[in-house]
């Protein structure tokens, strides 16, 4: 008797859709979560295509139809260890990361006012700091705070206990180690934005006014660093040039050898975030290719009918910084007139790509993987892989195949 | 579409081009880091990226009639950071070699030099004027590995070995040589002709600040001193450790070559010199100081034999950091071609077979000292005389092209 269960691994926007609709028909779902909230990439967002709707718009809907359901269930800060078993009967070993903060939480902030150490803040990609015990989002989902232990010594974790008026830190929660009998397995990893660090022609991670597309959207986010203001980083001011630099590391076959899709459409929206609180403000897009899937040409024709956004055809090589006041100076060949020049800005975005959250590592199963770390198949042996662990996509793709993958992971379970 | 152009591709030019060391030129699709990240490439119309979408059209007239390719110090940095392994670097190399081949007359020898499969017909031509020489001397001499006596007679024992003996320098070395180099001027005076008339379609530069253009003259001053003397655009190029290496060892290079003309100037002047004013009856002093300079082999201790000897053994330090470098290439990034490595193994052979042949005429084998010997006389005959069609002949290429570039303003003067 094969099990009716499906394991769903990433709970972002693709895995989420998986579950659901496979709960939805019937079928008990499991999702793990590394972080400690469901929602993945898109909960970092400003605004998310097609629609820019902010992302708690389409992420609460569904929250509730997974609170709704008793067939769902969710495990955050949870990473697979292994898989055993065969084709529709596996056993999933799942490690749970201790998070020190059980369901009483209510996520008062108690906790966080009684503690000290600060640390970089994954979420805002290292714009601002957090406290050693923080609510990882303001949308988080679970809303429950994560206690960093490790970092904090014994006085100040107690403090933390104390401030707590509900009884929530449990200093003496333990990794676990759990199995979870299922049929088949969704691989929804997502993507993670490629290490600007390795773009060193590019400035990347050294020059101040250097940032990355993905931090531009917390800029832009009303709940981010700056509450919504875009301010260049060293100075905090409002930057009056900016310049996108496309295919950052992607295209590349020094470091990501594909296309990740939706960088121009995403600087185009940047561009737009920057026009719309911004009047004086001039952007520059410099591109190798523009790619407006589908519709998205439409988006791009009235993003361009801005006379202060240029496009320029040609790719930035060199970046550096001016001293003097840290403006970042980009080099580049307008491939159309045939002159090379450089060019002042007072902010540059990277438009860097997608690389899978799996690239580089051994899964350790049996999921055949591209050079670049994509998953490539393994349907027929009940994994199914979807979202952007499969190719780069948009959020609406990325649902589409979640569906998919829901389909494929039901049919893998029932057929058998 | 009032001002459309119709691109008229020559398919064959772009295949000629592939052969010749531009395979990878298909790839590239047009995103200008080429241009930025080369050191030298100036802001107006930089190249390389140009260069290769020319390359992928078959604009063959634009290409043959491109100056920038001699801008082009290949460093390799637009290909080490192409992302997409299009080597742009290459492409330029390719277009220097397809120069080398079509630019001196006769075509054929540059059909020759461009593959490794007529290396043979190459190698038998001075081989076969030498060898010739060889079994003539040998039937006068009796013997074709002769030693000889203080008095230049040939002796069966305790004899020294004297090449000047079986070659005779006033027949069989100079005249051939020297018919060999003016055909090589000749040429050279031809190619660099017809590569200025390439350059005839080239825009002109408006300096600010110059009135008028300087003359060619005064460019090719500028280029000789301020630039080959002191590879002063080359030590730009590139600023990896490897590319310092790749400085040296041509400074090395072209410094041991300069030292190793004048030695055979020297020579030449001063036994030619001697032997006109033995005619005019001047025998004096003079005579006997060019005798001392003009008469093979030198004392070792001869201020012209030191210098040559300095010059071998710098010769020899910078092949060895060139090839270094070379073997060290990343193939994916930047690839050798038939022209790199002739070039090297040629001048590796000139100068080990030179640097042998001193040391066995030294130990007197005469056995292995002669056919060195005769080793070392096709070599440079090889280096020498196919010069206009070989990687050798961006000296006079390059430099021309650079004092063109300097008069039309597309490099500045220093």
């Amino acid at each position: 008797m094969s099990n009716n269960s499906i394991l769903v691994v990433g709970g972002g926007f693709a895995g989420i859709t998986a579950a659901l609709e496979a709960a939805e028909v019937g079928h008990e779902v499991f999702i793990i979560e590394k972080n400690p909230y469901l929602g993945g990439r898109v909960a970092q967002l400003n605004q998310y295509f097609p629609k820019l709707c902010p992302p708690t718009c389409g992420l609460e809907i569904q929250f509730q139809r997974i609170r709704n359901n008793p067939l769902v269930k969710v495990r955050t800060m949870a990473e697979l260890v292994s898989i055993s078993g065969t084709p529709g009967n596996y056993i999933a070993t799942v490690k749970i990361v201790p998070r020190y903060v059980n369901e009483k939480c209510t996520a008062c902030g108690e906790c966080e006012k009684a503690a000290s150490t600060t640390m970089e803040n994954e979420f805002e990609f290292g714009l601002c700091s957090r406290k050693a015990v923080y609510k990882p989002h303001v949308h988080a989902f679970p809303m429950r705070y994560v206690l960093d232990a490790v970092r904090c010594d014994k006085a100040e974790l107690a403090k933390i206990k104390a401030a707590c008026p509900y009884d929530a830190i449990d200093l003496d929660d333990q990794e676990k180690i759990i199995e979870i009998p299922v049929g088949s397995v969704v691989m929804a990893t997502g993507w993670k934005p490629y290490d600007v660090k390795k773009l060193t022609n590019l400035g990347g991670g050294h020059i101040k006014n250097v940032i990355t597309n993905m931090q531009l959207e917390r800029l832009a986010a009303p709940a981010g660093p700056t509450e919504g203001k875009i301010l260049r980083p060293s100075d905090k001011k409002a930057p009056k040039k900016i310049a996108f630099v496309q295919c950052a590391g992607s295209r590349d076959e020094n470091h990501l050898n594909y296309c990740s899709y939706i960088c121009c459409m995403a600087s185009l929206k940047h561009a737009a975030y920057i026009r719309a609180r911004d009047a004086e403000a001039e952007v520059v897009i410099y591109y190798i290719d523009l790619r407006t899937p589908g519709r998205y040409e439409n988006f791009k024709n009235r993003i361009l009918a801005d006379s202060k956004l240029k496009l320029v055809k040609g790719k930035v090589a060199e970046i550096v910084e001016d001293h003097h006041n840290r403006d970042v100076v980009v080099t580049v060949e307008d491939a159309v007139t045939g002159i090379k020049s450089r060019e002042h800005f007072d902010l540059v975005v990277l438009a860097t790509g997608m690389q899978p959250s799996v690239a580089g590592q051994k899964l350790g199963l049996k999921v055949p993987q591209d050079e670049q770390g994509f998953i490539i198949g393994g349907e027929e042996s009940g994994f199914i892989p979807s979202g952007c662990a499969k190719m780069p996509l948009d959020v609406m793709k990325s649902a589409q195949t979640g569906t998919g993958a829901a389909l494929r992971a039901i049919q893998s379970v029932s057929g058998r | 579409m009032s001002n459309a152009v119709r691109v008229q591709p020559d398919l064959k030019f772009v295949k000629e081009l592939q052969e010749v060391g531009g395979e990878s030129l298909k790839k590239c699709y047009q995103c200008a880091t080429c241009s930025v990240v080369c050191p030298l490439s100036p802001a107006d119309d930089p190249y390389p990226r140009k260069e290769m979408v020319w390359a992928q059209w078959g604009l063959k007239d634009r290409l043959v009639n491109d100056i920038d390719i001699w801008l082009c110090h290949n460093c390799g940095t637009c290909s080490d950071l192409c992302p997409r392994g299009a080597k742009p670097g290459d492409l330029l190399a390719a277009l220097r070699n397809m120069a080398y081949r079509k630019l001196a007359q006769p075509s054929i020898i540059g059909t020759w030099m461009s593959s490794s499969k007529f290396l043979p017909i190459l190698i038998a031509i001075p081989a076969a004027i030498y060898l010739l020489i060889w079994v003539a001397r040998a039937a006068t001499l009796g013997t074709a590995f002769p030693l000889f006596d203080a008095a230049g007679k040939v002796v069966a024992t305790g004899g020294r070995v004297w090449y000047g003996g079986l070659f005779p320098g006033d027949f069989t070395i100079d005249p051939i040589f020297s018919l060999l180099f003016l055909f090589v001027v000749f040429t050279f005076y031809k190619g660099c002709a017809s590569l200025m008339q390439s350059f005839k379609s080239l825009p002109k530069t408006f300096v600010v600040g110059r009135t008028k253009e300087p003359c060619f003259c005064k460019c090719v001053v500028d280029t000789i001193k301020n630039e080959v003397a002191v590879h002063s655009r080359f030590k730009e190029c590139g600023q990896e450790e490897e590319t310092q290496s790749r400085v040296k060892g041509h400074l090395l290079v072209f410094y041991a070559f300069l030292a190793l003309m004048v030695v055979t100037g020297t020579v030449a002047g001063a036994h030619w010199g001697g032997f006109v004013l033995h005619k005019m009856g001047l025998d004096g002093v003079f005579l006997t100081i060019l005798h001392a300079f003009g008469d093979t082999p030198l004392s070792l201790f001869n201020p012209v034999k030191l210098l040559a000897n300095a010059g071998a053994v710098a010769l020899l330090i910078g092949l060895t950091l060139l090839t270094k470098r070379r073997m060290g290439l990343d193939n994916a990034k930047q690839g050798s071609s038939f022209y790199d490595w002739y070039l090297l193994g040629m001048i590796w052979t000139v100068a080990l077979t030179g640097v042998m042949s001193e040391l066995l005429r030294l130990v007197c084998w005469p056995g292995m000292a002669y056919p060195m010997y005769f080793f070392h006389l096709v070599a440079v005959f090889m280096l020498i005389g196919y010069l206009p069609w070989s990687k050798l002949g961006h000296l006079v290429y390059r430099t021309a092209a650079l004092a063109y570039a300097r008069k039309i303003g597309r490099i500045p003067m220093i």
